[in-house]
């Protein structure tokens, strides 16, 4: 009986437990121009299914001025959720509105809706009429080379005309890089009735120059052509700026400034792991924010000490709008105990205050356990990456340079290779041993080879002997002739038999001429050494001085 | 007169004197770069470059921001001292952290930065005069090559075959070159108008080829080819301290 109490009550109990409901709210436009349409939201929670809404729009009690009409349901069936949405026009004049509670009657129950206010400001650039008209927003101030300038194109529209689009924006400006995000990307203003559209512009070299920036928006002026297609028309605008650019200033520039200009700010730097090994590698994680160039700043060294081995692992490229960059160390601790991360400084140049600042990471403590190594090897590896991706290149740092005073160096730096001397050097005696290459060997073949030459010279001696005879013909000496056609007969056999001239006989002679007259031979024989021998009168011979002279021919033609 | 002589001795005095040991260090030492750089540059002009005045130049030039220069001198210092530390740790720190990039070295290369393309050279020379002088002086005197000469050839020829490759490494880091400007285009054309296939930056090392109106043809690090203007590369042979690019100041 206890028992069937019991579960009485606790079903009682489940049954009066009132479910509970969340209520929130939207207006669009946050805040209004006086007359903007707005738009309400309101969007219920409960643990019951809720279904669809009754007669919403007569429980509403719109303050004075304000006009508001229930505009439908956003329903789904057997949903816990409902939204109701409401469209008004705000009061004319300005002030804070409040819409009073009212009550939302679903199928299941009611559910009070609580006040809702409304803030009206004149402030908001809300124009109920009017022309769309395009503002330039840059900073009125100097300029420094390599700062990223955040501009925009704001294009403001009215409820006659609203700003749908832009296109073709061009940018002309020297000394200056312009980019945009992309030609499509354009941010709504909060009226609804325009559009932003954000530029960047970098410096690149000091000096005054003009800048001018152009595009057309596109206007919807309402008109309705027909059912299906409202009239719209393109306006251009343009704007002309003189811009001054200045160097950043070198007094008081910090010696490590890594070229970053604007207003930085740290997120607290975040560590992989507070509780190491010696020689585990833990990753170091510091994120810049800010406005500012931030995709310029080179990565700051942090050297290695006692305690650290550091390296840069990588850096999470972000996109140039998100306004953050991260870069990303790996420290290898060497020695146990509680140690810190090394504090990591990022000066800045602030272009406002014309001054330099400094942003710091500070030290996050870390408990190091483990035994000290003999040497712990930095590593090389990024324990993060995937397998199979090449390692991240390190981090050695720049070593500290020691130059000698008083050590001759050289003027250029010119390979030897480029030395005309050298090359001069080498071939002149390459062409010098090649020359004497060939001189040796061809007097060592002369050397080896000496009846060349002994019948060159005989053929010299019988052309020399044979015009001696034949001067002595003109001259009618017979004698004389005897003699020369005789030596020319003796050098020309010579080389044939291998015998010295002088020692050559007749018979000799005949041997080397064996088709020659012995007759003529012995004649011209007897009338050159007649004398000795008591011989024929010589000017017989003379008479055969065509037949010698053939002879004389033969035997220089064998030599 | 001693007045003449005391001038006299004091001129020779400061021709002769080398500049101050140490100066240029203890300025890098304390950050005040430009006073190091200043201090080595007259050091350089005065006495000629060597290898460590040229990797403390580029280490200076590094910290000034001057990536361009700082890589001319140091892959110049390693052309004088192919294992020099300093120029060692710079290029491997420009590579790591200053995003810059330069080509992998073959094996010729790696072969040839062993000894430096001017002890190359000298080996090659002294292996193929070796060789051709064991070769032609016993034939020249009607000899047969006796122990002494095959030795002689052998090593020559030894010397002069592995000069080769040292050869061939040393002529193509010699054709390289660094990229002086921000954001060099490299174009599809040896033209001004010529269509940027893609962009280099200022301290990249490129490998480089033939020259054709007013351009250089250029291979980058990961092997893309095109054409830079000449003007905006500096040969990292033929020079010692970095080419002042800097358009000089009106009168």
């Amino acid at each position: 009986m206890r028992a069937a109490f019991a579960i009485l009550a606790c079903f009682i109990a489940a049954s009066l437990v009132r479910a509970e409901n969340h209520i929130t709210w939207e207006i669009t436009p946050p805040v209004c121009g006086p007359g903007q349409p707005f738009r309400l939201q309101v969007r219920i929670e409960s643990d019951d299914i809720l279904g669809g809404a009754n007669q919403v729009g007569r429980e509403i009690k719109p303050p004075r001025g304000m006009v508001l009409r229930y505009s439908g349901q956003v329903f789904r069936a057997n949903a816990t959720e409902a939204t109701l949405n409401f469209s008004g026009v705000a009061p004319e004049e300005e002030g804070n509105y409040v819409l009073p509670a009212f009550n939302a009657r679903f199928p299941s129950q009611v559910v009070l809706v609580p006040a809702i206010t409304l803030i009206v400001s004149n402030k908001t650039g809300y124009r109920k009429e009017g022309r769309a008209r395009a503002e330039l927003v840059l900073p009125e101030r100097t300029f420094y080379v390599g700062e990223k300038i955040a501009g925009g194109v704001v294009m403001r529209g009215s409820e006659q005309e609203t700003v749908t689009g832009s296109f073709g924006l061009e940018c002309e400006a020297e000394g200056f890089t312009f980019q945009t995000e992309g030609s499509s990307f354009t941010q709504p203003l909060q009226d609804g009735l325009g559009l932003m559209k954000p530029f960047d512009l970098t410096p690149i070299r000091a000096g005054q120059s003009e800048f001018s920036l152009s595009g057309i928006m596109l206007v919807n002026t309402g008109d309705r052509i027909s059912s299906l297609n409202i009239s719209g028309r393109d306006r251009p605008f343009n704007f002309r700026r003189k811009l001054t650019v200045e160097h950043v200033p070198e007094t008081g520039r910090p010696a490590d400034w890594g070229g970053s200009i604007g207003k930085l700010e740290i997120t607290p730097p975040d560590l992989s792991n507070r509780f190491p090994e010696v020689g585990e590698p833990i990753k170091l994680k510091l994120t810049l924010v800010g406005e500012g160039n931030l995709e310029r700043i080179i990565a700051p060294e942090i050297p290695g000490t006692d305690t650290w081995d550091i390296a840069l692992a990588s850096e999470l490229r972000q996109r140039r709008s998100e306004g953050r960059r991260t870069f990303i160390y790996t420290l290898v601790p060497r020695l146990p105990g509680d140690l810190k991360t090394p504090a990591v400084r990022f000066p800045t140049f602030n272009p406002d205050s014309k001054k330099f600042e400094t942003v710091e990471f500070v030290s996050v403590a870390v408990k190091v356990s483990g035994n000290a190594p003999a040497k712990v090897e930095l590593v090389t590896i990024d324990p993060s990456a995937k397998v199979g991706t090449p390692a991240a290149k390190m981090i050695t740092g720049l070593l500290t340079p020691t130059v000698a005073a008083g050590v001759k160096g050289v003027a250029k730096i010119e390979p030897l290779a480029a030395s005309q001397p050298f090359w001069l050097s080498n071939t002149g005696a390459l062409v010098a041993l090649l020359l004497a290459t060939a001189v040796i060997s061809v007097v060592g073949y002369f050397a080896a080879h000496p009846e060349f030459l002994i019948r060159r010279r005989a053929r010299a001696n019988l052309r020399r002997a044979r015009a001696a005879a034949q001067d002595a013909y003109r001259r009618q000496d017979y004698a004389a002739y005897a003699r020369a056609m005789t030596q020319g007969l003796r050098t020309g056999a010579a080389p044939l038999l291998k015998a010295e001239p002088l020692a050559l006989t007749q018979s000799d002679i005949l041997r080397a001429l064996p088709t020659a007259s012995p007759t003529l031979i012995e004649a011209i024989f007897l009338a050159a050494d007649g004398e000795k021998y008591g011989a024929k009168d010589p000017r017989q011979t003379i008479a055969e001085d065509a037949q010698l002279q053939a002879m004389l021919n033969t035997l220089e033609a064998q030599l | 007169m001693s007045r003449y002589l005391s001038l006299l001795a004091l001129w020779v005095l400061g021709a002769t004197a080398p500049l101050q040991a140490g100066v240029g260090e203890a300025a890098y030492e304390r950050g005040d770069f430009v006073g190091a750089l200043q201090t080595w540059r007259a050091q350089a002009e005065a006495d000629g470059v060597t290898a460590e005045l040229l990797s403390a130049i580029g280490n200076a030039e590094w910290k000034l921001g001057h990536k361009g220069r700082a890589m001319i001198c140091w892959e110049r210092a390693l052309l004088l001292s192919p294992r020099n530390p300093v120029a060692l740790a710079g290029i491997k720190h420009a590579l790591g952290a200053g995003g810059t990039d330069r080509p992998t070295q073959t094996w010729s290369e790696n072969y040839a930065a062993f000894l430096g393309a001017d002890l190359w050279l000298i080996l090659g020379a002294i292996g193929f005069w070796g060789t051709l002088l064991a070769v032609l002086v016993p034939k020249l005197r009607r000899q047969t090559m006796g122990d002494w000469t095959q030795r002689i050839l052998i090593t020559s020829a030894t010397l002069f075959a592995l000069s080769i490759p040292g050869l061939y490494g040393a002529y193509t880091l010699a054709s390289r070159a660094v990229v002086r400007r921000t954001d060099v285009p490299v174009k599809l054309t040896p033209t001004v108008l010529g269509e940027a296939l893609n962009g280099t930056a200022e301290g990249d090392v490129l490998r480089t080829g033939r020259k054709l109106n007013g351009h250089t043809y250029v291979t980058s690090a990961d092997g893309k080819g095109g054409w830079v203007k000449s003007t905006e590369l500096e040969p990292i042979w033929g020079g010692a301290l970095p080419v002042n690019l800097d358009q000089p100041r009106a009168p």
